[in-house]
């Protein structure tokens, strides 16, 4: 069709293509700092020309769909990054918490074992002062105390983070529902060719929120997107998902089932692998330590204090409750035997003013009580160990967020709102608009002139 | 290629490092300490639980020093002043067996003696904050005793044991000599000696094998006491090479966990410039783009 008619129908799709446009552009300003969204760039395609005799006209101007850009692989990439990095960022915060514990050289069990051995130093220069043996009780109760704290500080800890993962599996619950709510949002649409790209985006954004908590794998299927945790562990399944439990197991943490199966050592990433990791690794490890210095300490000390005797000439009894077998607990259960200063086995001939048994009392300082250290050299290596581990995290934590904020800057030069180039698109659909107005408005008037025409 | 079109999050991002920067140069300068926690330095830290340790040792050493000198002094002094008594005993015996001398000085020489053996008792039993130091091992009571039942009139109720104490890593010094080697020691027995003399003195015969004995005694407890001399020397020698280590543990501690004020200080302003900047870039941002044209 051509003519006068013809020419205000192509101007007609021209007014519809730049406002559906101009909507585009608003929809874009409007979303421009919504998370996860990907701005949308209309697609133009000029209408179906008319062919009249040996000549073709052009109908005009279609908005053929509207094309959402970002970028799948990128996407993937970013879902990765986070789960290092949740992993790493739940990891540190628990690790700093924890080396508070062995920080510190004016208090802590490293100030008290040098204490301790330090009270029988200044006994042995008068061995039957009752107030130095007293000294020497309370050092030794102090050195107690000191393991007892530690101990409790790290059963804290853990119990703190067992209650983290119960929430980071709540938190995992809720995720995944919504996304299998999307995904079946986003097949019907897609059954019926519609654009679903807004519930993508949402989709994309729960996605990165669960890539932080737990590790997931993204298949992409021709039905949806199904996502497991890296042992196969289903989360979602196109439009169904699967709650994990949590049932409280011997020793008082939670196991983590999916299902009926016990998952929780199966989870290494992600919010929740860096909770598990130092629930289940680092914090036994450390509490193994503890227990293998104490149990190793009041042995040795034990066995120095029944080698000598006491100021009543009597043969010297257990200066620490002996630790059980195996050591296991020992250092929150360390506690001093004796209460009576009298009863220090500071004598090796049974006379009150001889010291020594605790020259042999002291020589435990040097002696090889744990894993063939001696105590100081075993308690520093867990210094060392402990400042270690927490500054490895943070470098790797540090690492990760420089990576993330790398990809995070890509996928925004994809994916991301420019106001500029809104506003300038602004104005060129606004000027397309106002010139297809004017053709309307010329169109008009011609077809006015035409109507009225012989008429004067 | 298209730019990030939105560099908010990077210049929060760079916000918050520099915060950080600077909370931490703040610590730093406030604790006058680089290592605050294990994960600041690791080796330091472990490296400084030893350091600590060996810190309170060497402050215990140097306590213990101070309070055994004053044990050796004491007992130093005690025995000078067994000195000069023992001297006197012998004049007195000399004098006492010149054959001008007539029983009534000879009484009186006998008493003086007397009084002498007693001083003596005295002397052996000479304590130090409430414990007697010529004991051996022994606290409970003075451990030289009247005791007329044996020949010297004197009985030793102590022990022949010692004590060491500790003034260095590995490095022990014996801390008391006992009674029973200074004063009742086999064939050096000076109470003995002196009743000897005493005995002369009464029967104005023999006069030659006591004052000999007691010679011989005076003579022992004078090199017996060099052993207090030494031990003093050892002490103040000690004392020395304490305090360098003292010195040197402070000086490692400083090494190893100090702030270097003045890096900290120009990390401080140069993470607050960086801070500045920053903020002033985001308020910018705002007026850079076309809506606000």
């Amino acid at each position: 069709m051509s003519g006068l008619l013809g020419s205000l129908s192509t101007a007609l799709s021209a007014l519809i293509a730049n406002q559906q446009a101009f909507e585009t552009a608003s929809n874009n300003v409007a979303n421009a700092n919504t998370p996860g969204f990907s701005r949308q760039r209309p697609v133009f395609t000029p209408g179906d020309p008319v062919v009249l005799g040996r000549l073709s006209f052009g109908t005009g101007v279609v908005l053929k769909k509207l094309e959402s850009l970002r970028d799948p692989i990128l996407e993937l990439r970013l879902n990765q990054e986070s789960q290092t990095q949740g992993q790493l960022d739940s990891a540190l915060s628990a690790l700093q918490q924890i080396q508070v514990t062995f920080s510190g050289t004016d208090s802590g069990i490293a100030h008290a074992i040098s204490k301790f051995f330090d009270s029988l130093q200044q006994l042995s220069t008068d061995p039957a002062s009752l107030s130095l043996r007293q000294g020497v009780l309370t050092a030794a109760a102090n050195l107690a105390t000191s393991f007892n704290t530690a101990s409790h500080n790290l059963q804290t800890q853990h119990s703190n983070l067992d209650l983290n993962v119960v929430q980071a599996v709540g938190e995992i619950n809720t995720l995944t529902p919504q996304i299998a709510a999307l995904n079946q949002q986003i097949t019907n649409l897609e059954n019926v060719h519609e654009d679903a790209s807004a519930f993508i985006d949402q989709r994309g954004a729960l996605i990165r929120q669960l890539s932080s908590l737990v590790d997931v794998s993204v298949i992409q299927t021709e039905h949806g997107i199904t996502l497991t945790t890296s042992n196969g562990t289903p989360l979602v399944a196109q439009e169904r998902s699967f709650q994990l439990t949590t049932q409280i197991a011997a020793g008082g943490v939670h196991k983590i089932f999916a299902g009926t199966v016990d998952v929780t050592g199966l989870l290494p990433a992600g919010k929740l692998g860096g909770l598990l990791e130092v629930r289940d690794n680092r914090i036994p490890a450390l509490q193994a330590n503890l227990d293998q210095l104490a149990a190793g300490l009041a042995t040795a000390l034990n066995a120095a204090h029944r080698g000598g005797f006491d100021l009543n000439g009597a043969v010297g009894t257990d200066l620490f409750i002996p630790p059980a077998a195996g050591g296991v607990g020992a250092a929150a259960a360390l506690s001093v035997a004796i209460t009576d200063p009298a009863f220090i086995a500071a004598s090796s001939d049974g006379t009150p003013g001889s010291n020594g048994n605790l020259a042999v009392i002291s020589a435990v300082h040097d002696q090889a009580v744990a894993t063939g250290q001696k105590p100081l050299d075993f308690y520093s290596r867990l210094v060392f160990q402990v400042g270690s581990d927490t500054a490895n995290t943070a470098a790797d934590l540090s690492a990760s967020q420089l990576i993330l904020r790398q990809l995070e800057n890509q996928r925004a030069s994809i994916s991301g709102v420019s106001l500029d180039e809104e506003a300038a698109n602004i104005v060129r659909y606004q000027t397309a608009y106002q010139a297809a107005a004017r053709v309307i408005t010329t169109v008009t008037t011609l077809l006015d002139a035409a109507v009225n025409l012989g008429k004067n | 290629m298209r730019v990030n079109p939105n560099p908010m999050p990077d210049l929060l991002a760079a916000l918050s490092r520099a915060r950080q920067t600077t909370e931490d140069a703040l610590r730093e300068l406030s604790s006058g300490r680089r290592v605050n926690q294990p994960s600041d330095d690791p080796a330091a830290a472990a490296i400084l639980v030893q350091n600590h340790d060996q810190t309170i040792f060497t402050a215990r050493y140097l306590q213990t020093l101070t309070s055994i000198q004053g044990q050796f002094q004491t007992a130093d002094s005690a025995l000078s002043s067994v000195i000069v008594s023992l001297n006197r005993a012998l004049t007195l015996g000399v004098q006492g067996a010149n054959g001008t001398a007539s029983d009534t000085d000879r009484a009186a020489i006998a008493t003086e003696l007397q009084g002498i053996q007693d001083q003596l008792i005295s002397l052996a039993n000479t304590s130090f904050q409430g414990g007697p130091l010529f004991a051996g091992t022994l606290t409970s009571s003075p451990p030289f005793v009247k005791d007329n039942t044996l020949p010297s009139g004197v009985r030793y109720d102590g022990n022949d044991a010692v004590n060491q104490v500790q003034i260095g890593d590995g490095y022990r010094i014996v801390a008391n000599k006992p009674g029973s080697q200074l004063f009742t020691a086999a064939g050096h027995d000076v109470f003995q000696a002196l009743a000897g003399l005493i005995q002369a003195m009464a029967t104005n015969t023999g006069f030659d094998v006591a004052i000999t004995a007691l010679r011989d005694s005076f003579d022992f407890i004078s090199s017996q006491r060099v052993f207090y001399g030494n031990a003093m020397n050892q002490g103040l020698a000690q004392s020395t090479s304490l305090g360098t280590t003292k010195v040197q543990l402070a000086e490692q501690e400083n090494t190893l966990v100090a702030s270097d004020i003045e890096a900290a200080a120009s990390r401080l302003v140069s993470s607050q410039a960086a801070t500045n900047a920053t903020l002033a870039a985001i308020g910018r941002i705002s007026q850079l783009n076309l809506f606000a044209s």
